[in-house]
């Protein structure tokens, strides 16, 4: 993973500015650009192989998107609607690429958010894979005893035989989890951190900017 | 003492039977030992009350007292004690919450508010002692079954406990990664750590450790040291004997050995040694050790090689399975085995090469088609289980392959003992219970071939034995067994034919002792001979020099 120099807290509030401006954002033009600018910032930090792999997910929802606001509306509108979707999707990207969760949920909880909701958050996307795990597991021995799980058809049929055992594992999992994690010493008041976040003065300069940037687009589009 | 067990019982909400009934225990600093027993019979509740998880976390009616390095645990919560007594639990999976290794190992001491320069301390302690330096950064869900258990351990040593217990913790590793891990309770024993270990396989650490102590039915029914204890009755209560205790006392000798030099110590002193070798060979060539392949395989691959992710995992992979055979595949952890068996029925198809079930091409045959011929028992039953009784859940793949035997079902379900079960939901069974269900839920359909999925491992001795009992008859009626196993004393007693693995190739194909004798693909397949069999070779090498 890259690691930015700058704080999860001042990256936090450039990503939310850049999702309020790129709302705000109704012209094709403008939203072009600022993909363009994504784009670059992908480029320079080598992200270009996980942001195609992104894509591979993100791209068929906008895909949905425009077909959709093309069909209800015009061509212009289908290219604005798809166009936000990317550039959204793409600045969280970057967020997410560039901050490990640790660290995410470090900043969450120096922005006053309680341990264990901060705790969660980063958790969680830690079990993804462990349950995608289980979940191929699951699918391979009800294969192997002739439920064909096979295709989305044959998944929606048999959905029981996958997500019955799944739902039961992963009770059973958060449940042992629980005991882990209170054998460890969670919650408990007085936490320390290894690496202290520290918010310099290179991260006030990006919340500056963001701020700046987001006054004088509203005030042009609304005054 | 650190830790002191007064009159402890404990049931868990909801459940009349006790899972503690009425413990007394003092364990003193710097001790070892080894807690054995059936499933069941309380040991992991006893691991959950030596750190306070019970009563706290689990509720349930506790009475009498645990002191903890002169802690009350009944006063004093999980969070205070977790600095005195650390537990490595079963599951390394539900252990590791963290994004990398380093996260893990250093999580405790953030807890105990500890400061940055104490932490890099610890850290680099534990690291280098549970062998994780170069893994720092890695997620530990990209991690192997025996680097993960290394991480939990380091993960509870960086917080430096007097007291360490690990519930099962070689059940899933390697013989590699069990050396690994004996060696690393070695250094701790060293350095005063007072440990508790939970195990099964009892070869895998008695050696190691000051005392047994044998739980059954939530009592302490044996303790003392592991030769006292295992001289005694203890048949009763399920525990996987060491294999040459097991051998001794099946030719009539009374003395309790762990390892080979004692062994021949005993039979120089006796004077047995070649009457004891005779018997030995006899053994070795008992009718069901021996078979005779018939002409045409029942299972053939050629050249079969299996990619993932970019990684080589299978490579030119030749095999050929008969009629009535029972094989072992055997490897580390890692080489390839899981990946080759799920090619049996095609769940996994080769990139190049070919695999036949029965003269089908696996490439152009459906899973649901193989299935027919293949039955698999995973080493997990909880993957299959989700019908609403166990008839049911057994009936389920073979009601798919019309038209299914009634007859056969019912003689499923008396030979795994499931008649008075049947209408029980399956969830409500015993660990041991649901592997019996998802066996005849596997052999169902009358498949030709079976393939067993670490069919011993975290289980106890009863079904061991149950086990051998459908070994056999699975034999009896010439079906084809293969074994997937780091249980190389279950391989050797019930396997015809070993197929070793190293990093996708297959380095060796034949009898086991044969293997065995071939010391460089054992020491490439990070394989150790059996007992039994170090022993036949010493035997073998003092005659030769008599």
């Amino acid at each position: 993973m890259k690691q930015s120099t700058f704080d999860p807290r001042s990256k936090l509030i450039f990503a939310i500015v850049a999702t309020v401006l790129l709302m705000t954002f109704s012209h094709w033009i403008a939203l072009a650009l600022s993909l363009g600018i994504l784009i670059i910032i992908v480029l320079f930090l080598h992200l270009v192989r996980p942001w195609l792999k992104f894509l591979e997910n993100l791209g068929f929802a906008c895909l949905t998107f425009f077909i959709i606001a093309w069909l209800a509306f015009d061509l212009i509108t289908g290219i604005v609607s798809g166009l936000r979707l990317l550039t959204i999707g793409t600045a969280f990207f970057l967020f997410f690429q560039t901050t490990p969760p640790n660290r995410l949920s470090n900043g969450l909880l120096k922005m006053g958010l309680p341990y264990p909701f901060a705790f969660v958050l980063s958790a969680s996307m830690q079990f993804v894979p462990v349950l995608i795990r289980r979940a191929r597991n699951i699918r391979d021995a009800q294969r192997a005893r002739g439920i064909p799980i096979e295709g989305a058809l044959g998944t929606l049929l048999h959905l029981p035989a996958l997500a019955g055992p799944l739902l039961i594992q992963a009770f059973k999992f958060a449940d042992e989890l629980a005991e882990a994690m209170e054998a460890r010493g969670f919650g408990i008041s007085g936490r320390s951190f290894r690496y202290e976040l520290r918010f310099r003065w290179i991260d006030w300069v990006a919340v500056a900017i963001s701020f700046t940037a987001l006054t004088i687009v509203l005030s042009i589009q609304f005054f | 003492m650190i830790l002191r067990f007064e009159g402890v019982s404990y049931s868990y909400p909801g459940v009349d039977t006790p899972a503690l009934d009425g413990l007394d225990l003092t364990v003193h600093p710097g001790e070892s030992a080894l807690v054995a027993g059936s499933s069941g019979s309380g040991k992991s509740t006893f691991c959950r009350a030596c750190i306070g998880l019970v009563p706290h976390f689990h509720h349930g009616k506790f009475a009498g007292r645990v002191l903890v390095d002169g802690r009350d645990t009944r006063r004093h919560p999980v969070c205070e004690l977790f600095r005195h007594a650390g537990l490595v639990f079963q599951n390394p999976d539900a252990q590791l919450f963290n994004q990398t290794v380093e996260a893990e190992l250093t999580y405790g001491l953030e807890s105990l508010g500890m400061a940055p320069s104490e932490i890099e301390k610890r850290l680099a302690w534990a690291g280098n002692l549970t062998e994780l330096d170069s893994l720092m950064e890695r997620p530990p869900h990209t991690l192997s079954g025996g680097e993960k258990q290394r991480v939990a351990l380091g993960a509870i040593l960086t917080l430096r406990p007097r007291l360490l217990l690990l519930d099962e913790p070689f059940t899933h590793l390697d013989p590699e990664g069990t050396e690994a891990l004996r060696r690393i309770l070695r250094t701790l024993k060293s350095e005063g750590i007072t440990l508790i270990i939970v195990e099964h396989k009892l070869h895998s650490i008695i050696d190691d450790v000051d005392r047994l102590i044998v739980f059954h039915q939530g009592k302490i029914v044996a303790e003392g040291s592991p030769r006292q204890v295992l001289a005694g009755e203890i048949s009763a209560y399920g525990l996987n004997l060491p294999p040459l205790s097991q051998l001794f006392r099946a030719f009539g000798l009374n003395r309790t050995v762990f390892n080979v030099d004692e062994a021949i110590e005993e039979l120089k002193t006796q004077d047995l040694l070649r009457s004891f070798s005779t018997r030995l060979s006899d053994q070795m060539t008992k009718p069901s050790n021996r078979f005779t392949a018939v002409p045409h395989p029942i299972v053939e691959a050629e050249d079969l090689s299996f990619n993932y992710e970019g990684h080589s995992v299978l490579r030119g992979v030749r095999l050929k399975l008969h009629k009535g055979e029972c094989v072992a595949l055997l490897g580390r952890n890692g080489a390839g085995k899981t990946t080759l068996i799920k090619h049996l029925n095609g769940l996994l198809k080769p990139h190049r090469g070919f695999m036949r079930i029965l003269g089908r091409d696996t490439r152009k045959t459906p899973v649901s088609e193989l299935s027919r011929h293949v039955g698999f028992v995973w080493q997990n039953p909880n993957d299959q289980l989700f019908r609403p009784t166990v008839r049911e859940e057994v009936l389920t793949g073979a009601k798919i392959f019309h038209p299914y035997d009634p007859v056969w079902c019912d003689e499923l379900f008396n030979r795994f003992g499931l008649l008075p079960l049947l209408d029980r939901s399956p969830f409500s069974l015993s660990e041991g219970q649901k592997k019996r269900v998802s066996f005849a839920a596997a052999l169902a359909a009358k498949p030709d071939l079976i393939v067993l999925d670490e069919p011993t491992a975290g289980q106890d001795e009863l079904f061991r034995s149950e086990l051998t009992g459908f070994l056999a008859r699975l034999r009896q009626e010439a079906r084809t067994i293969a074994l997937v196993t780091h249980d190389l004393e279950f391989a050797a007693e019930h396997a015809n034919r070993w197929l070793v693995l190293s990093e996708g190739q297959m380095i060796a194909d034949g009898p086991p002792d044969e293997v065995m004798a071939d010391s460089t693909v054992m020491a490439k397949a990070g394989l150790r001979p059996t007992q039994r069999f170090q022993l036949t070779q010493a035997i073998k090498h003092l005659g030769e020099e008599n």
